[in-house]
């Protein structure tokens, strides 16, 4: 399944050339990275799907998995929000525009956005862990009306590490759209909640009925959002995540993201509550 | 039968290498390894296992995927080949069951793995059946046995000074070339298995995962990773960027661990695997419960380099029966 959306691998862990064509500031230490794919060919074989991951390549230092921040239907334009924690992303952040990158992918699976038309839907995004949901926030937006309401709860350490700033008044002024802002600590200027992303939930208390809420962020984040989410009579069904792990292929060869007999990048990085709560290992 | 006498098979071997790469057991500073060699002299053909499996002549210990090369007309993309046919000689079957074990992910698994499945086509397999099981050998309970010629392309067996042949795949006909051989009417060696150790099934595992046991376990496991290295099996692996001393960039792969610490931590610093004991479980999960799930066959051949050559005497076999009586 998590194949569907290439054809041809030949080599899969040989990337595909790439120029950036915009990098710009997200948040501190958080760059937006738009890449255009080098050949013609290779940017018809990059069908991707909201959800779904590829590996960006710093040469000379390596290339790690990042969830695609881009929306297919928007354009060929790849886009990976990158936060600077490591070497790989350090590399990347000292390159700029006209600068060559690898990009491998797509991998893994991907929202169910069709099964989620009809419904309201709640996104709950964590710093920049709330990435592979702009594609979700997009896809919804601009097929308004398939879906129900749409509950945006957007949440970060701190106003200076809020992503997709820029972005906030289109989501607001969509019909039927609600964006809630929180952060763990504001500064003079916030004037938005305070406290953790469980307290904003506590707060807005979205209903369960015919829903959907998306949960992505650390993982952390995500384990006490789950719990706040069954207090409020959500069900496990009702609950999708997507999961991060280290990984070095993107394929369930190299072994490296395993929970128990499931692999983040095989069988995830998408999942539903109801397969989180059988793994046997923690996220 | 057909078979051979040793003069005809080193023989035949001198006359192999010449056109192809011929890997054989050689002794290498007091330790039995698959090498490269030149002539058949160099070859040992009187040993139990050999200290190391031939794995690393399918998943090298590191490899290059393809090397980046940045000129004035921007980066560039080359692939290694590999250049010439080769041939195992004197494999064990349970290393050439192990083959099929890494068959199960790289080739049967998609996407193919072009550098496993290029190296596994240009390699034909000759197999050498074990003339005694050693103390640490279990490969009969894992439905393997000593002289299984199922995995290998022709399987040689001593007998009478000499070697029967059996011509397994068509590989290993066309191989067999010109080997001198004579009619031979004798009966094959039996191997005395040892006593079979309990296996668990694969879903018989996850309801001891919380069990005290692996605490216990891995009180005196040092993290050293020998064991990963030294399975014919284990397959974990690393890819990064090497700069080589003319500016190139080499993308390689190497082996990995997942005894090693951090191997699970990600960016920012979280670890869902922190301890020791997690991390020792999960190799022992990876073998007997999530390998079988996901790919099909258990992950373990019953070498057991693991057993003699752990330096606290983490026993495989040992744990298998300890799970077996939880």
């Amino acid at each position: 399944m998590a194949w569907a959306t290439r054809k041809d691998w030949g080599n899969p862990y040989r990337p595909y050339l790439g120029t950036l064509v915009g990098v710009r500031d997200l948040a501190t230490d958080i760059k937006m990275f738009q890449v255009e794919l080098d050949d013609a060919e290779a940017r018809k074989d990059f069908a991707y799907r909201p959800g779904q991951f590829a590996f960006v390549s710093a040469f000379g230092v390596g290339e790690a998995p990042f969830g695609l921040t881009s929306t297919p239907l928007r354009g060929p334009v790849l886009e990976f929000a990158v936060n600077k924690v490591g070497t790989v992303t350090s590399a990347l952040h000292g390159l700029g525009e006209g600068d060559t990158v690898g990009v491998r992918g797509p991998f893994g699976n991907w929202f169910p956005l069709d099964e989620m038309k009809g419904k309201n839907v709640i996104l709950l995004g964590g710093g920049i862990g709330g990435a592979p949901l702009r594609p979700v926030i997009h896809t919804i937006l601009d097929n308004r009306a398939d879906y129900g309401k749409l509950a945006i709860l957007w949440a970060a350490r701190s106003p200076s590490l809020l992503v997709f700033t820029e972005e906030f008044d289109d989501w607001r002024a969509a019909p039927h759209t609600e964006l809630h802002l929180t952060v763990d600590r504001g500064d003079e200027t916030w004037t938005d909640n305070v406290g953790l992303i469980t307290e904003l939930l506590d707060q807005v208390a979205p209903s369960p009925e015919n829903a959907v809420t998306v949960t992505c962020g650390p993982p952390i984040m995500i384990k006490f959002t789950l719990l706040t989410l069954e207090k409020l009579g959500f069900t496990p069904e009702q609950m999708i995540v997507t999961l991060e792990a280290k990984m070095k292929c993107g394929m369930g060869k190299c072994g490296r993201c395993n929970l128990g007999e499931k692999y983040v990048c095989t069988d995830g990085p998408v999942f539903s509550y109801v397969e989180v709560a059988r793994f046997l290992e923690s996220f | 039968m057909n078979a051979t006498t040793r003069e005809s098979l080193l023989a035949w071997l001198d006359g192999l290498s010449k056109s192809m790469t011929l890997i054989a057991p050689q002794a290498v500073e007091e330790q039995i390894c698959y090498r490269p060699i030149a002539e058949s002299s160099e070859i040992v053909l009187d040993f139990g296992r050999t200290d190391l499996p031939a794995k690393e002549y399918f998943l090298p210990s590191t490899h290059v995927l393809f090397s980046i090369e940045r000129g004035d007309k921007g980066v560039s993309i080359e692939e290694p080949s590999l250049e010439r046919e080769r041939v195992v000689f004197g494999l064990r079957p349970c290393d050439a069951r192990a083959l099929r074990v890494l068959d199960a992910l790289f080739l049967e698994e998609e996407p193919v793995d072009p550098y496993y499945a290029e190296r596994r086509e240009k390699t034909t397999l000759i197999g050498l059946a074990c003339r005694e099981m050693s103390p640490e050998c279990f490969c009969t309970s894992l439905g393997l046995a000593p002289d299984d010629a199922s995995d290998v392309d022709l399987m040689l067996t001593e007998v009478d000074g000499g070697y029967a042949v059996q011509v397994v795949t068509e590989k290993g006909r066309v191989l067999l070339g010109d080997l001198i051989m004579e009619e031979w009417e004798g009966t094959l060696p039996q191997v005395t298995g040892r006593e079979e150790l309990p296996i668990l099934e694969a879903e018989a595992w996850p309801q001891h995962f919380n069990h005290a046991y692996w605490a216990h376990l891995a009180d005196r496991c040092l993290s050293c990773r020998l064991c990963t290295y030294l399975c014919p099996t284990c397959r974990c692996f690393d890819v990064r960027d090497y700069e080589t001393p003319n500016r190139d960039i080499e993308r390689v792969c190497a082996w990995d661990s997942c005894l090693a610490e951090g191997y699970r931590r990600i960016a920012g610093g979280h670890d869902p695997r922190p301890t020791k004991m997690e991390r020792l479980r999960n190799r022992f999960y990876c073998k007997f419960c999530y390998y079988p799930k996901d790919f099909g066959p258990i992950a373990c051949v019953g070498c057991g380099r693991c057993i003699a050559k752990c330096p606290v005497n983490v026993d495989i076999a040992e744990v298998l029966e300890s799970v077996a009586a939880l």
